[in-house]
């Protein structure tokens, strides 16, 4: 606990002439909390070295463990207001109250009882604050890399350069995967113009023969159990091994998509249709031929327009049988114990794997050329990406004459009378609807993450032994795709490669890179006690009360990252080097369990009990809190106060780590205290969502549902709590909907009848 | 555009294509700018877009029969405008010089006419045949370098003669039977040449232009197109009003006119001595007044007073003045964005050996400096034979197949957009 505190306000950015900041200093020293706040002081410019330097001292003569800065948004100037060991609360009077402020003439005074209430809530919510001392734990630093392809060798070899141990592991015999079964790649480096040779014999060599990498063939993960830095892996590798094991970086790749929907284009039907995958094969063998008579083709076409397939898809997804039969000769076994997985392969993923397919279909349409000598390649596209620099490579092939390129929508693949095949396109370059003879046709292949039909991991986690929700990315591991690459929905685990992202061997290799430095940086975190994403260097993890536990296992399930695991009765067990400090626990637990030290309910409760409410609405206005997610929601709220935006005067926001640690406890308080409302802004969850921690917006819509009944309950109406989303771009729509609430549901339903009691 | 076109790709002709020109085509990634930017290019199926992505499909049946590259006057516009160098410019000239080499038989002249490695051979023919005449005649005179008298028709070597061409090469007997029936190949070629390009047409669709009423003939177009496009170079100045464009503008002009006034000597030298010296004087045995005066005003050499020959000095002027702003546009052509291909140069390099050769015979004869006349002279006949007799496979084809064109092209209203009001 922080027991003495200094409080600052300053005066700059229109503060000092928007508030009478004397008053505000006089007020504060004088107020409930005064005891435990030995400096209040105001100044011109709180963020100027001069200032600084005042605090510095007051710190060391006043013994001060807590500083309250009254000045602009925590999200600006934090490198400034760091005061070492000592704990700072930041009261946001620029953006939130002078900046936004919209004057209401029917009540006067409002801008001052803002300011005070601010002052309050910060100084009684650092009060409650205390410095957290995690353990830490002695780690390993070995690190696992799943996979022995083109990406999972390029993560060896960069963990091996950065002197960790590396325990290679592939589940075939050989190294290489998917690329040593290619002819050629697409460019890797300058000047970026032709096919060239992977390069993957010369990265076994280089692997093989690094004394960091402990090379495991024929060999499966049974289990990885324990958490990030202290994980224990369980290897089959012609008899069981256990490794201790730091970090992991998932390069198990990809299996071709299930040839079954390629049936829409001819596959399967006739026998010139092949896939690129069996091209590819072809050409790696040395010759290309069609399979009806082996003789060498005359024109090829490359179709990468796929929609007769993603239409035609079916409506159930493919069983997961099919999945096992793309997988090596042991997984059979595997699956027999594996619970039943539930595969997320579908015809989407040859939609996902477009990038890959025009790149693809430019390069074997240059092995066409290359080895065919007069033989044209038609390439038929719906659209040509190749993005950043693969332009280049496009160029190059559309250079070439003999390759025949047009945008064009596949409308059918058909046979002509002499056995040739006939491919009908509309919406092409060529000014008409068109059909082609072609003595071969190669239809894309879908890059299908194995994650769609394995566990994989096989983690010894209460939540289950493969990564949640992967059906919301059809398979593929990232968990926040845009903002936290690599990242999947178990810290401790980075994914690289084509079980991420369909992507080029050029773009795997910085996957590899990417990932293995991560995989560093959590067991470097894990080391000192820190979380490692996204709150990165954050001390504070959940602390238990058991005593109070009911094991109700909210908190064990309502997880995102599979943190807590627990015992026969229910009792959960942290691993604090897992968690990502949401606090999706501490608003999960019924009994109120769950707290960190410097962010907990009694924290949040207390600071809400600060804000002053009229007895009467008519004439001292409503009142409503906002709790906002510090993520996205409250950037955005700063932008529009940034912007000039303003909003009633009349709500008080208080921001939490993610919406998922609000705990319903937070709004009785409020409402029972009289509050108007209660408006839960946070991040938009579904398929798409933003959540930094994956599920905090989703879960709390679902406990909205409680609160609402609870409310219900007492007489006060659900409609007076509610639940909005903003990305952190929306800032131009936060004022209207501080407006919607204000008029639709406070005008609508007027004072709250707890009000005065 | 609903019914379904079977695509016969031809990977040979794309190949030509590249060699005859359009090596650039493959570059093209269908953005449209080309078309867009076009001065000459017609609202609807705009050119050059089109043929661009036909080309790299080798869709031959397209664009043997596109009208469109002849509606190109080769401003270079587009070429400067793309953003990938795939020179549309170029691939319309490119398509031009294929339609030369195609649409005239025989076809080996075509092929011949194609790459300069076959240029010895066009150059042998005439060479072959007015040495052998110039040999054959040496050995008649006397002398390879003859010096001649007049004495009334008859020509006679004498020490203190002139330098008479014609006495070397008599017209009679060898240049004009020669270049007459060189002139009847060439007619009899083009004829075939127009016909085949014709049939190509046949399917373009029609452009209803209100307030035009019934289609007009071919002759009233014809007609039009030779008042309008071809004797005010009307589409040369709407290519635009930069330097180049007007350089280009200004030197084809010249050269146009100079090969008319040309013409015009060329004919009055046929009409006096067939008409008036051989026809009325010898035939019908008129002499003085009217058949005199036709007769001298086609006797050569003629004095430099003779109106006649101050026009043919003049066209020559106006050929080399031409000459020049073509050729220095044509070298100042930036190479990333337009180039020039064989067919280019081996026209420019024909007019100037007839300027030059032209130019050099009057001057070594009136200089008197006959062991250099008579070889310029010979050059001069080379050169002209090499503009005549294989004029409908060379870029100078374009004076009739594109002068068809843009009759057909105005009788069924494919039209500029600017000239569509």
């Amino acid at each position: 606990m922080a027991e003495k505190l200094g409080v600052y306000i300053c005066e700059g950015c229109e503060i000092g002439k928007s508030l009478n900041v004397d008053s505000l200093v006089d007020f504060t020293k004088k107020g409930k909390l005064a005891g435990i706040c030995p400096v209040v002081k105001k100044n011109a410019v709180l963020c100027s070295p001069d200032a600084k330097a005042e605090i510095e001292a007051d710190i060391a003569a006043e013994g001060l463990d807590g500083v309250v800065i009254c000045a602009c948004s925590p999200r600006v100037k934090w490198d400034i207001f760091q005061f070492g060991a000592t704990q700072v609360e930041r009261v946001n009077l620029r953006e939130q109250c002078v900046w936004s402020f919209q004057d209401d003439p029917k009540v006067p005074g409002l801008l001052d009882l803002m300011a005070k209430d601010y002052i309050k809530m910060g100084t009684m919510k650092l009060s409650k604050s205390r410095i957290p001392t995690p353990d830490v734990p002695e780690t390993n630093q070995t690190i696992l890399v799943m996979g022995g392809g083109f990406t999972g060798l390029n993560a060896a070899l960069e963990a091996a350069r950065m002197g960790r141990e590396v325990v290679l592991l592939e589940k075939e015999a050989q190294l290489g995967g998917k690329a040593a079964g290619m002819y050629k790649t697409f460019p890797m480096g300058h000047p970026y113009l032709k096919a060239e040779d992977t390069g993957v014999d010369k990265l076994i060599a280089e692997v093989t023969s690094n004394p960091k990498i402990k090379v495991l063939t024929s060999a499966n993960l049974v289990s990885l159990e324990g958490a990030p830095g202290l994980y224990t892996a369980t290897i089959n590798a012609g008899g069981e091994q256990q490794l201790p094991i730091g970090a992991v970086v998932l390069a198990t790749g990809w299996v071709p998509g299930d040839k079954g929907f390629l049936a829409p284009m001819g596959y399967g039907v006739y026998k010139n249709v092949v896939t690129s995958a069996e091209f590819e094969a072809m050409a790696k063998a040395g010759k290309i031929a069609r399979p009806s008579d082996g003789k060498a083709p005359a024109s090829v076409a490359f179709l990468t327009d796929v929609s007769l397939c993603t239409k035609a898809a079916p409506v159930e997804e493919p069983c997961a049988e099919e999945g096992a039969e793309a997988a090596p000769a042991e997984a059979p076994a595997a699956a027999e114990e594996a619970p039943a997985y539930p595969s997320t392969e579908s015809a989407k993923h040859l939609a996902y794997s477009s990038e890959l397919t025009s790149l693809v279909a430019l390069k074997q349409a240059g092995y066409v050329r290359e080895k065919l000598g007069e033989s044209i390649a038609f390439v038929l596209y719906d659209h040509m990406m190749v993005p950043g620099i693969n332009e280049r490579y496009y160029k190059s092939a559309q250079d070439d004459a003999g390759i025949m390129l047009s945008k064009a929508d596949i409308t059918a693949v058909a046979q002509d009378s002499d056995g040739g095949l006939i491919v009908k396109a509309k919406d092409t370059l060529l000014g008409a609807d068109i059909e082609i003879k072609a003595d071969m046709v190669v239809l894309p292949t879908a890059v299908v993450p194995v994650t769609a039909h394995e566990a994989t991991m096989n983690l010894v986690y209460r939540q289950g032994p493969g990564f949640p929700d992967l059906d919301l990315f059809d398979g593929f591991v990232d968990s926040n795709y845009i903002c936290f690459p690599y990242e999947t929905r178990r810290t401790g685990v980075y994914a690289a490669g084509c079980v991420r992202q369909p992507m080029t061997l050029a773009n795997a290799k910085e996957d590899a890179a990417g990932a293995v430095l991560k995989a560093i940086q959590c067991i470097s975190s894990a080391n000192r006690g820190v979380a490692v994403h996204p709150r990165s260097g954050d001390l504070s993890f959940p602390v238990f009360n058991f005593q109070r536990c009911t094991q109700c296992k909210r908190c064990t399930e309502e997880c995102p990252f599979g943190a807590l695991d627990d015992d026969e009765k229910g009792t959960p067990k942290p691993n604090p080097t897992r968690c990502r400090r949401c606090g999706t626990c501490m608003g999960a637990c019924p009994e109120r369990v769950i707290s960190f030290d410097n962010y907990n309910i009694d924290q949040i409760g207390s600071a809400l009990k600060e804000v002053y409410v009229p007895d009467d609405m008519v004439a001292g206005g409503p009142r409503v809190i906002v709790l906002c997610c510090e993520n996205d929601a409250y950037p955005a709220l700063d932008m529009a106060a940034f912007r000039g935006k303003t909003w009633s005067p009349y709500v008080r926001f208080v921001p939490v780590r993610c919406l998922g640690s609000v705990n319903a406890i937070w709004i009785a308080d409020a409402v029972s205290k009289g509050i108007d409302g209660v408006i839960m802004l946070g991040c938009k969850y579904g398929p798409d969502y933003q959540c930094h921690f994956v599920k905090g917006s989703e879960i709390c819509s679902r406990r909205k549902v409680n609160i609402a009944e609870s409310l219900g309950r007492l007489g006060v109406e659900a409609e007076r709590v509610e639940q909005y989303e903003v990305s952190i771009d929306e800032y131009d729509k936060v004022p209207g909907i501080i407006e919607r609430f204000m008029t639709e549901v406070i005008t609508k339903f007027g004072p709250n009848p707890f009000k005065g009691y | 555009m609903s019914n379904t076109v079977r695509v016969q790709p031809d990977l040979k002709f794309v190949q030509e294509l590249q060699q005859v020109g359009g090596e650039a085509l493959k570059k093209c990634y269908q953005c449209a700018t080309c078309g867009v930017v076009c001065p000459l290019s017609p609202a609807d199926g705009p050119y050059p877009r089109k043929e661009m992505v036909w080309a790299q499909w080798g869709l031959k049946d397209k664009l043997v029969n596109d009208i469109d590259i002849w509606l190109c006057h080769n401003c270079g516009t587009c070429s400067d405008m793309c953003p990938r160098g795939a020179k549309p410019g170029d691939l319309l000239a490119a398509l031009r010089n294929m339609a030369y080499r195609s649409l005239a038989k025989p076809a080996i002249i075509g092929t011949w006419m194609s790459s300069s490695k076959y240029f010895p051979i066009l150059m042998l023919i005439p060479a072959i045949i007015y040495g052998f005449i110039w040999s054959i005649m040496a050995g008649k005179l006397g002398t390879a370098f003859p010096l001649f008298v007049a004495e009334g028709h008859e020509l006679k070597v004498a020490a203190e003669g002139a330098i008479i061409y014609g006495g070397l090469f008599p017209g009679d007997y060898t240049i004009d039977p020669i270049f007459g029936a060189v002139f009847a190949f060439m007619v009899f070629a083009f004829a075939g040449g127009i016909a085949s390009m014709l049939k190509g047409f046949e399917g373009m669709p029609r452009t209803f232009i209100v307030g035009r009423g019934a289609e007009p003939s071919f002759l009233s177009c014809l007609i039009d197109t030779l008042k309008v496009e071809v004797a005010q170079h009307s589409r040369f100045q709407n290519c635009g009003q930069e330097e180049k464009d007007v350089q280009r503008f200004t030197g084809h002009l010249f050269v146009f006119y100079a090969f008319i006034a040309l013409m015009i000597v060329t004919s009055v030298v046929a009409v006096g001595h067939w008409f008036g010296a051989w026809f009325l004087q010898h035939v019908m045995g008129i002499e003085g007044g009217i058949a005199a005066l036709i007769a001298w005003a086609g006797h050569t050499p003629m004095p430099l007073w003779s109106p006649v020959k101050i026009l043919a000095n003049l066209g020559a002027i106006a050929l080399v003045y031409g000459l020049m702003k073509l050729t220095g546009r044509r070298s100042a052509l930036d190479a990333a964005k337009s180039s020039s291909n064989w067919y280019d140069w081996y026209l420019l390099t024909v007019i100037w050996g007839i300027a030059v050769t032209g130019i050099g015979s009057e001057i070594f004869r009136l200089m008197g400096q006959k062991v250099l006349a008579y070889p310029t002279y010979y050059l001069h006949l080379v050169f002209v034979f090499m503009m005549l007799a294989y004029l409908p496979w060379s870029k100078l084809g374009h004076v009739v197949y594109r002068t068809v064109a843009l009759a057909y092209a105005r009788k069924i209203g494919r039209l500029p957009m600017g000239e569509l009001k």
